[in-house]
């Protein structure tokens, strides 16, 4: 196979399967995002939404699996996935596709579904220190699902909404369950859409400024995975950040930000590809 | 299935043990002895044979309770009876087992304290433990001891004096005045020698894992190791000679380069060597400890294994000065040292065993334990730039064992742990 070749990542998190196809160019180090899909898992088995996601990126793209796709690498939950050609953790993968969208980052903030995690990473995407939310809901993307399904908003619209706030008030930021009573409460008081999520975003916000004062993080900080999308969860953290005297703090995101775990697996899985053939060429000669 | 869990011929002895204590406890109505309920930290196991009595330990009880899937229920019957929910579970365990018929963890049944003996060590709960047990058991007898905490990392000659004057003029007198039976200084003399040779075994043991691989799991089958030594049989023959067994055992492996035996088999590669602050889970025991299996980490030292006693640092019971080797036993145990004290242990813990990480497990329901956890983590990632890592869950409650949310955690953690081996190795 020649330089580049094609490599995907699958991402099996605990909402959504996220799927891309890169090219890999070994020689250059230049990679490419080429095509992407993510899928809700519903009530659906997540092994049926990960063959149906990998599919469908393959017939957009005229490959063929057996032919064209050099490594398939998983991540997340996505021991599971059977066409895998290796699994990868999926810190290792978010350290790997924060470096991909910022290639300068020294910091990455992983935002899933479950947990925040910031990881202190090298030049190279290699996880260096971390640290994670504790085990309470309200530091997770699950969090805010529920809080915009409560409020009638589809996900998307909880960044773009959240920038209108002009007046936001902060729920608990301690436990899911006290902040949803909270914007029931918020609610019944008249509070308007955008300063409720707003405030749901600072109570976010404030445990990944804590996350990070506790890693002792170095700027620039990439923002991944799901809610490195919410613009509204950005522009809370860059606030608090200034309010905690760190202006010098340099948050980056990106909008395929939900798809960091996979382009790390699939970049992580060309890396392995490659360190496979060298050693094979080495037992030959 | 689950597989069979393997099991070691130390760990089928101590069963013996523990068998006889409950066959012991469930026949005082023919034997006519006396039943002291005591706690593990600050434990005068000694004092209690001398009197002829036996010992009960409520945190035993409720350890066994929950290994064997009942805790949750009993944790229920004492919340339906108006314990809170962020009550120690240990407590609430033991008094929901009171509360459906005190059926011991061997089947029998539990008798009634003679004596509540209160040598608290560290743990204010203790103090209300016993005070809703004296409540439930209005004819025991409460004995307390009030153990100075050693807040300037220190046990002045005035602390143990103090003791001293307590064990003296109130503990030993009403002991003789429950049981019958006059104190015998030599008898208890006898027992301390016993103590001072389990000690001084139990240390070699512990001091194994300095191998490479290490031939014990110092948490998981620690807890194991420490139990006879925590629930009633230190100053005993028994004792000693199970400890002589399993440390012959551990030559053996030492011997073969083998690592620890657990229960999904023998350990085959030593990936990480990791000290582990804070108690286990019990509920989901086995699962916890599969975790760290199926990563290939060994846990060479803890402090979990030091509640019943601190032995590391050379202090062992004194046959020649025997009431004040009782004082000082109580004030050397871990939860009564203080911060700097307990970081200091486990700084030489990491070291003097060469480990790679050292892991919190934080305890929701122990205050003893989980206060000052997070300083003490930050200062030994500080001071000796090791990768730290925190998991949540709880001693009995199995509400707050999430297995997946932890297995997350420990996964980024070895995920951290190798890439930072990697990268020592191309540097």
């Amino acid at each position: 196979m020649v330089t580049p070749i094609y490599t995907m990542g699958v991402d099996v998190g605990g909402s959504y399967v996220k799927a891309v196809l890169m090219s890999y160019d070994h020689d250059s180090g230049e990679h490419k995002l080429l095509d992407k899909q993510t899928e809700k898992i519903r009530k659906r088995n997540p092994k049926d939404v990960v063959v149906e996601t990998v599919d469908a990126i393959l017939l957009r793209n005229k490959l063929n699996f057996d032919n064209d796709i050099a490594y398939l690498a998983s991540t997340g939950e996505g021991e599971m996935v059977e066409k895998k050609t290796g699994h990868f953790y999926s810190m290792t993968s978010h350290a790997r596709g924060g470096i991909f969208f910022a290639p300068e980052a020294k910091t990455v903030v992983d935002m899933g579904a479950l947990y925040v995690r910031a990881i202190k990473v090298d030049p190279r995407g290699k996880v260096i220190d971390y640290k994670m939310t504790g085990q309470c809901a309200s530091g997770s993307g699950q969090f805010i699902e529920n809080i915009s399904r409560y409020l009638g908003l589809a996900i998307e619209e909880v960044g773009p909404i959240s920038l209108k706030a002009d007046n936001p008030e902060v729920p608990s930021g301690i436990c899911a369950v006290l902040a949803e009573t909270d914007v029931i409460n918020l609610v019944s008081k008249g509070l308007s859409t955008p300063n409720i999520v707003k405030g749901i975003n600072i109570s976010i916000a404030q445990r990944v400024i804590k996350l990070l004062g506790s890693l002792r993080t170095e700027s620039p900080i990439v923002l991944v995975g799901g809610m490195g999308m919410n613009e509204g969860m950005t522009q809370a953290i860059e606030e608090l950040s200034v309010e905690k005297n760190k202006e010098d703090n340099k948050f980056i995101s990106h909008p395929d930000s939900i798809y960091s775990g996979a382009i790390g697996a699939a970049l992580w899985g060309g890396f392995r590809y490659y360190k496979l053939k060298e050693k094979q060429a080495a037992v030959v000669a | 299935m689950a597989q069979e869990a393997q099991k070691e011929k130390s760990m089928i002895l101590q069963k013996e043990m523990i068998d006889g204590l409950f066959n012991d406890l469930a026949q005082v109505k023919e034997t006519g002895k006396k039943v002291c309920y005591t706690f593990i930290p600050g434990n005068l196991s000694e004092l209690i044979r001398t009197f002829d009595m036996l010992p009960v330990y409520p945190e035993i009880n409720a350890l066994q309770s929950a290994m064997r899937k009942k805790s949750g229920g009993y944790i229920k019957e004492a919340e339906k009876n108006a314990h809170s929910e962020d009550v120690c579970t240990y407590v609430k365990c033991d008094v929901g087992m009171m509360m459906k018929g005190n059926i011991g963890p061997t089947g029998t049944k539990i008798p009634e304290p003679d004596i509540l003996l209160l040598s608290y060590t560290g743990c204010f709960t203790f103090l209300k433990w016993f005070e809703t047990l004296k409540r439930e058991y209005p004819n025991a007898k409460v004995i307390m001891v009030h153990t100075p905490y050693q807040e300037n990392a220190e046990i002045t000659p005035e602390m143990t004096q103090y003791m001293v004057k307590q064990l003296k003029e109130e503990v030993i007198p009403q002991m003789e005045e429950v049981t019958g039976i006059k104190f015998d200084e030599e008898k208890l003399k006898g027992f301390l020698r016993l103590s001072k040779e389990a000690e001084d075994w139990i240390t070699k043991i512990f001091d194994s894992t300095k191998h490479k691989p290490s031939p014990i799991d110092a948490y998981f089958a620690g807890v194991y190791y420490i139990g006879p030594i925590n629930i009633g049989f230190r100053g005993t023959q028994e004792a000693v000679d199970y400890y002589k067994e399993l440390y012959d055992e551990i030559q053996e492996r030492i011997r073969l380069g083998l690592g620890p035996i657990t229960p999904e088999g023998e350990m085959k590669e030593e990936k990480y060597r990791l000290v582990v602050e804070g108690p286990p889970n019990w509920t989901s025991f086995r699962e916890f400890w599969k975790i760290f299996y199926d990563m290939g980490a060994v846990i060479v030292a803890s402090s979990y294994t030091k509640v019943g006693g601190v032995y590391d640092l050379g202090w062992r019971h004194d046959a020649e000065r025997p009431i004040e080797s009782l004082a000082e036993y109580c004030m050397n145990c871990y939860t009564n040292m203080n911060i700097p004290q307990r970081i200091s242990l486990l700084s030489k813990c990491i070291t003097d065993y060469d480990a790679d990480g050292y892991v919190t497990n934080s305890i929701k329901s122990c205050n003893s334990f989980s206060a000052g956890q997070l300083a003490m983590m930050r200062d030994i990632e500080d001071h000796l730039e090791v990768p730290v890592g925190f998991i949540e869950s709880d001693l009995v409650d199995p509400r707050y064992f999430s297995y997946s949310n932890i297995k997350n955690r420990l996964e980024s953690y070895f995920q951290m742990l190798e890439q930072r081996k990697s990268l020592k190795e191309t540097v």
